[in-house]
């Protein structure tokens, strides 16, 4: 018989084993491969869509959203490969203990089996690979067709090799593992079921004494095969990390940045200003929403300053407001370096360089802003002067440790030091943007506090934080009729529009990026078909024994359930305290978490459950159908 | 003893497989009339049929044609429900190879099909004792099928088939595997069964047995001939 004659053979004769195996190793790889491409294009898709838009702070959580969850598929995939073809091999364990007993020697096995498991895995990886191209090329088109954000790019063949390789190594490498194990072992013991079925004795685990017949069969089954069962937890608990960090992570990092947004714009924030700077402001802060340019304007010129009686009567005739005087203005700044010394070696090191840039700079009162930012750092303080806080777009462009260096603002011949107390996460110009002490910016700008001569002050914003007892309308309605007939020049601009475009535009690309939790669920119910189909089959036997005993074809399918039910839920577990630590400690700095979060991530768990657990029943439903002869051979 | 009514009525059984093009016919024109509380035993060489009519009469496979009639109920219109609650409260089978679940102990074995119908689980251990104490395996029922030897393995097989005390006790080559010793206790069961008044058929070669037996037949070229 030729070398190569055996395992071919061997395999075309156990079509059914072989092709649950290949199916199972073609369904991951291909999940795996398509989930990677897709993401990846995905974010490709979000780079393209936002080039000159979004803050450098909120790409940072897309991006390291995407980085997590693409790693987490890769070992996904890389554990189911290796497990599936664990299981595949450790089935065999009975026939080699056979073929050993019968006088085979120890190289010829190893040859016969390692030529099946190499030409199982190389047929799944290699079809998974075809596939997971395929599906991608599908829907990539499909969506686009849709109008949904995505770039298509050609299939990178050297990354897509990469995968094909490093997962057939994978398969090679773990399903090698037990049948270098069993050849070390004596026939006699190969042969025996409690050595290839890893049964451990435990006659006295008694599951639960009133339960059901079928969960205490589930039961016992899973405790028996104690190692097969660890090991597909260990692998499905994997899996539902990434199902949890895609979607807690999606919810929890879609409404943490919604609320930096909120927190940065205001709500129910109403800005005052001569019409110019209005139309200016606006244009900056929808710079987060659009590709936008703004144009240069002299923003310290006298006819933008506020007058005196604007902020008077406001304070005097509006009830149920709070103000917020601004200077805003664009500069040159500098980066100075900074420095530490390290008291160990009694040297210093320098941190940045000397950078230089263009920047809106806005003086505020600390004591009197109406928004809030979620900040590295802090920000300005009372009382504090020569402090800025920078927006995130500027602190990654043009520092290297923010916090730990200054920057120079320069007017003429003079300049003033501002020490970097904080980095803020805000929408407006892109995130290049400097926040300062209104005194201090009035210094470096030559505005002064008022200007006697024309009863102007050194602001040229107020922006009007309307109290939510107020009647936000009635409140606007006489804010505009004060500014129409006061100042004509001024105008009334409504934040809360621009607000809801900026989340509006956040919130598409989120919806965009939760494809992936969708995808990632059914790679998910993926692996547990092939998980159910594998265990099915390594208990076909066994099954067949109760139905002929005269169990009905229900109460196999009621086993086979709530043995998955049992997977499921201990994998559930694993994988909800895996992904949301994951998503707390790595994905997003300070998340939020609302009751409607809570309530949207337990939902899409709830149905990530019910929908594995649905498909997971549909190989137990067809198996059942078998006759019962047809289970027991 | 009531032996006159009909237990088991096989008329014109016939089962046919196919294995790949080709149709081989295992049982034609079949007949048995077998009565409560008989006897019956089995011949044939080794590939004649003896198993595939115990499958067809226990209902766990199904005649290409004929009728199969036990305890009045045609089994031949039947769907799966029902012949599986009718296997577990009327029919007891001992395979050839024993098929025990590997998981589950000696205890567990002979209980699990006395769950099915909802014992308390008083009265299962006391069952599952009574049986073990009757194959004499007391002492081995916290072990797998694994550990134990073919003819204590073929015992359990005994136990667990007689667990919810079904009138019909199917018997597939009960002392093939055995030796003479270990045979003589399956018999001493089997004898036992017998007085009990349990509809018994076995299909052996075993010429002890066939003491035991009320009708002789003999299966050859899927023809079922009584040897009386």
């Amino acid at each position: 018989m030729s070398k190569t004659f055996f395992p071919s053979r061997d395999l075309m004769r156990r079509k059914f084993q072989t092709g649950i195996v290949v199916v199972s190793i073609t369904l991951c790889v291909a999940a795996t491969l398509f989930l990677l491409l897709f993401s990846s294009e995905i974010g490709i898709g979000i780079s393209f869509g936002v080039e000159g838009r979004l803050s450098a702070g909120l790409s940072t959580v897309f991006s390291s959203f995407l980085i997590l969850i693409e790693i987490l598929l890769f070992i996904i995939g890389a554990v189911i490969v290796s497990f599936v073809s664990f299981l595949m091999m450790s089935q065999r364990t009975k026939d080699i203990g056979l073929m050993k007993a019968a006088g085979c020697s120890n190289e010829r096995i190893l040859y016969y089996f390692r030529t099946e498991l190499l030409m199982v895995t190389f047929l799944g990886c290699f079809l998974g690979v075809i596939f997971g191209v395929l599906a991608d090329f599908v829907l990539i088109n499909f969506f686009s067709m849709l109008g949904v954000q995505m770039q298509r790019v050609s299939v990178n063949l050297l990354f897509v090799f990469l995968i094909f390789i490093a997962f057939f190594f994978m398969g090679i490498i773990f399903g090698g593992k037990p049948i270098y194990d069993v050849i070390k072992v004596e026939p006699a013991k190969a042969v025996s079921p409690t050595y290839y079925h890893g049964l451990n004795k435990g006659p006295s685990f008694k599951p639960i004494s009133k339960s059901r017949f079928t969960m205490r069969i589930a039961l016992r089954s899973l405790y028996r095969h104690k190692s097969a069962t660890i090991r597909i937890i260990a692998c499905l608990a994997l899996v539902f990390v990434l199902v949890t960090v895609a979607v807690a992570g999606g919810v929890i990092a879609e409404q943490t940045s919604e609320n930096w947004i909120e927190r940065a714009v205001g709500s129910n924030e109403v800005l005052i200003a001569n019409q110019e700077v209005c139309n200016q402001y606006e244009l900056l802060l929808s710079k987060f929403y659009t590709a936008n340019q703004s144009s240069g304007l002299n923003y310290t010129q006298g006819s933008y300053l506020i007058p005196k009686d604007l902020l008077s009567q406001l304070n005097q005739s509006i009830s149920g407001i709070s103000i917020d005087p601004r200077l805003i203005t664009e500069t040159n700044i500098t980066e100075v370096p900074g420095i530490t010394y390290n008291e160990n070696t009694g040297n210093y090191t320098y941190t940045g360089s000397n950078r230089e840039g263009e920047a809106l700079i806005i003086g505020v009162e600390p004591g009197q802003v109406s928004t809030d930012w979620f900040t590295d750092g802090e920000f300005l303080q009372v009382g504090q002067h020569w402090e800025a806080v920078i927006g995130d777009s500027i602190a990654q462009e043009m520092f290297s440790e923010p916090l730990n260096e200054s920057l120079i603002v320069s007017n003429g011949p003079r300049s003033w030091e501002f020490g970097i107390v904080g980095v803020c996460t805000d929408p407006i110009n892109n995130g290049k943007v400097i926040y300062v002490p209104l005194e201090d910016l009035q210094d470096a700008t030559y505005v002064p506090l008022i200007n006697n001569a024309t009863n102007e002050l050194g602001i040229n914003m107020i922006l009007v934080k309307i109290d939510t007892s107020a009647n936000y309308k009635e409140t606007l309605n006489q804010i505009r009729a004060l500014v129409d007939k006061t100042y004509p020049q001024f105008g009334v601009l409504e934040l809360n529009g621009l607000l809801d475009k900026s989340v509006g535009f956040l919130n598409q690309i989120w919806s965009t990026i939760m494809f992936l939790p969708a995808f990632s669920l059914a790679a998910a119910s993926i692996c547990l078909i092939g998980y159910v189909m594998l265990s099915i089959n390594e208990q076909r036997q066994e099954f067949g024994i109760l139905r002929a005993i005269g169990a009905k074809p229900r109460t196999i399918i009621r086993i086979v359930s709530e043995q998955s039910f049992i997977v499921l839920l201990s994998c559930y577990a694993i994988g909800i305290i895996g992904g949301v630590s994951l998503t707390w400690l790595v994905l997003v700095p300070n998340p939020l978490i609302t009751g409607l979060g809570m309530a949207e991530i337990t939902g899409w768990l709830l149905i990530a459950l019910a929908a594995t657990f649905v498909f997971a029943l549909y190989p137990a439903i067809r198996f059942s159908k078998k006759s019962i002869l047809e289970m027991m051979t | 003893m009531e032996t006159s009514k009909t237990a088991i009525l096989v008329s014109s059984l016939c089962k046919t497989y196919e294995v790949g093009d080709t149709k081989v016919e295992v049982l034609t024109d079949v007949n048995l009339d077998v009565k409560t509380g008989e006897f019956v035993v089995i011949s044939g060489a080794s590939g004649s049929g003896k198993t595939t009519l115990l499958n067809l009469i226990s209902s766990i496979d199904k005649p290409t044609s004929g009728k199969i009639e036990i305890f009045d109920n045609d089994l031949s219109d039947k769907n799966e429900d029902f012949l599986a609650g009718f296997r577990c409260l009327n029919v007891g089978f001992v395979f050839q190879s024993y098929n025990l679940f590997s998981t589950l102990t000696v205890a567990e074995n002979v209980a699990f099909p006395m769950e099915w119908v909802q014992h308390p689980d008083a009265q299962i251990t006391k069952k599952v004792e009574e049986l073990l104490e009757l194959v004499g395996l007391q002492h081995r029922a916290d072990h797998f099928p694994s550990q134990l030897s073919g003819g204590e393995q073929q015992r359990v097989a005994f136990a667990r088939a007689l667990a919810n005390d079904p009138p019909l006790l199917l018997v597939d080559e009960p002392t093939g595997n055995l030796d003479a010793k270990t045979s003589a206790k399956i018999i001493q069961i089997l004898r036992g069964l017998k007085d009990e008044g349990k509809t018994i058929i076995t299909a052996t070669h075993d010429e002890q047995i066939f003491t035991l037996a009320d009708q002789k037949f003999c299966l050859e070229n899927g023809k079922l001939e009584n040897l009386e």
